[in-house]
C-alpha cells in the first residue's frame, strides 16, 4: 500500500511543535470539511487531513508513526515490518481510516466515536442515501427498491456490504424531506440495534412540471391571437389532461388556477397553475405580415406608455 | 417491506446519535436540532431532518473545536443556505422554460 505522508497532508515540516500541527488541521479542516463543502474530493480531502490530525496529534503515536516513516517512507510499496503492534492505538476506534492506518495502529478507530460520553452501547451507525423521485410516484404511496452499503466491522477490520430492500414512500413527500427506516442502517456493537436507514428524498426534475410548495406549474405556449382573443388548450397534468379555457385579453405570465391538480400534502393536493407564455410564430408570411401591420395601425397601443410619462 | 417516516424517541435519539440526554438538551437550547412534539423534554420527538442535522452538528463540533453556539449559528446558516440553492436552482429552471423559444 501506499505510504502516507502526514506531514505532507497537513503541509508541516516534520519537526513541527504540535500547536503548528494543530493550525494546519484548523486551517485545512476549515476548507474541507464535508458538512461545510459538498462534494467527494472535499470529503477525500479532510478524511486524509483528519487521518493526519489523529496521529500527529498524539505524542506517542506521532512518535511510532516517525519511525515507520524513517523505514518506509521512501519505498514505492509499503509494509509494516515484521512483528509490528502499536502500543499507542490502545483505544477502540472503528472508523473510515485508511488501510495505511489501520496496519499500523490497528483497525478500529472512529472519529465519531471520541465524542461519546453515554454509559450505553452504541447502536450501529446510521445511513444516509439520496432517494430520487419522480413526480408522478408522490401521488400516492409508492414501494420502491433501494440498494446501498453498509459498512460493517469484521475482525477489527471495516468492509462494506451490500443492501437491498424496498421502501413505502408515502404519498406528498416533498424535495428534501428525510424518511426515517428503521433498523436498515449498519449493525451495533454487542447486544446494540442496529442503525437507521435515511432517505433524503430529491424531487427528479420533470420534463414539463415544476413544484413550487404542493402546486405544479405548468408553462403553455399561446399565440398572440389566441391570448388576444381567447381559446380552448389542452394541458397536461400528473393524470393524464384536461380542457382549459384561456379568457380573452390574458397576458403573457397570467397564471390559470386547476385546483386540486397539483402534489399530494398533509393538507390535501396542492393546485396546478397553468402559466401562460405569448409565443410568437418563427417565419411571418406576406399576408400575415400585411395582418400585422393592419393591426399595429388599428389597435392604438403603447406598451411602453408608462415610460413616457416620465420625465 | 419496512416502514418508513418514523419519528424518534429521547432514548432513540440519543442512542442513535451516541449523545448524553444533557448534550441533546444543549442541542435544542441552541436550535440545531428542533423537536417536532412533546411539552417537556421526556417527550420529545424528533423527525428525521432533526437525526441529519444532528449528526451534521456534532461532526463539526467534534472536527472544527466548535462550542454548541457557534454550531448553532453555523446550523441555522446552512439550513438556509441549503434552502436557498434549492429555491434558487427551482427558479432557474422555470426562468429558463420562460425565456427558452418554444
Amino acid at each position: 500500500m501506499e505510504f502516507k505522508d502526514y506531514y505532507k497532508i497537513l503541509g508541516v515540516e516534520a519537526d513541527a511543535e504540535t500547536a503548528d500541527i494543530k493550525t494546519a488541521y484548523r486551517k485545512l479542516a476549515r476548507k474541507y470539511h464535508p458538512d461545510l463543502n459538498p462534494g467527494e474530493e472535499a470529503e477525500a480531502r479532510f478524511k486524509e487531513v483528519a487521518e493526519a490530525w489523529e496521529v500527529l496529534k498524539d505524542k506517542e503515536r506521532r512518535a511510532e508513526y516517525d519511525e515507520l516513516r524513517k523505514y518506509g517512507g521512501r519505498r514505492e510499496d509499503f509494509r509494516p515490518p515484521p512483528g509490528w503492534q502499536s502500543g499507542a492505538g490502545a483505544e477502540q476506534f472503528s472508523g473510515d481510516f485508511s488501510d495505511f492506518f489501520n496496519s499500523i495502529f490497528g483497525g478500529g478507530f472512529q472519529r465519531e466515536e471520541a465524542q461519546w460520553s453515554g454509559g450505553f452501547e452504541r447502536s450501529g451507525q446510521d445511513v444516509e442515501i439520496e432517494m430520487p423521485v419522480f413526480l408522478e410516484e408522490t401521488v400516492s404511496d409508492t414501494s420502491k427498491p433501494v440498494a446501498y452499503e453498509i459498512p460493517v466491522i469484521e475482525q477489527g477490520r471495516r468492509s462494506y456490504q451490500r443492501k437491498s430492500l424496498k421502501v413505502t414512500i408515502p404519498a406528498g413527500v416533498a424535495d428534501g424531506e428525510r424518511i426515517r427506516v428503521k433498523g436498515q442502517g449498519a449493525p451495533g456493537s454487542g447486544n446494540a440495534p442496529p442503525g437507521d436507514l435515511y432517505l433524503h428524498i430529491r424531487l427528479v426534475p420533470h420534463p414539463v412540471f415544476d413544484v413550487e410548495g404542493h402546486n405544479l406549474l405548468v408553462t403553455v405556449p399561446v399565440a398572440p391571437w389566441e391570448a388576444a382573443l381567447g381559446t380552448k388548450v389542452v394541458v397536461p397534468t400528473l393524470e393524464g389532461k384536461i380542457n382549459l379555457t384561456v379568457a380573452a385579453g390574458s397576458q403573457s405570465g397570467q397564471k390559470l388556477r386547476v385546483r386540486g391538480k397539483g402534489l399530494a400534502g398533509k393538507a390535501g393536493r396542492g393546485d396546478l397553475y397553468a402559466v401562460l407564455k405569448v409565443v410568437m410564430p418563427p417565419e411571418t408570411s406576406d399576408a400575415a405580415k400585411a395582418l400585422w401591420q393592419e393591426l399595429a395601425e388599428k389597435a392604438a397601443f403603447d406598451p411602453r406608455a408608462q415610460w413616457s410619462e416620465q420625465p | 417491506m419496512s416502514s418508513s417516516t418514523l419519528k424518534l424517541s429521547v432514548d432513540e435519539f440519543c442512542s442513535a446519535q451516541g449523545v448524553s440526554r444533557s448534550i441533546l438538551v444543549e442541542m435544542v437550547e441552541y436550535e440545531v436540532v428542533l423537536p417536532v412534539a412533546g411539552q417537556s423534554e421526556r417527550d420529545w420527538v424528533f423527525d428525521a431532518v432533526a437525526a441529519h442535522w444532528a449528526r451534521r452538528a456534532l461532526r463539526l463540533k467534534a472536527d472544527l473545536e466548535l462550542d454548541w453556539l457557534a454550531v448553532g449559528m453555523l446550523v441555522d446558516l446552512l439550513r438556509e443556505r441549503d434552502e436557498l440553492v434549492r429555491e434558487n436552482e427551482q427558479l432557474r429552471v422555470r426562468l429558463e422554460r420562460f425565456l427558452a423559444g418554444e
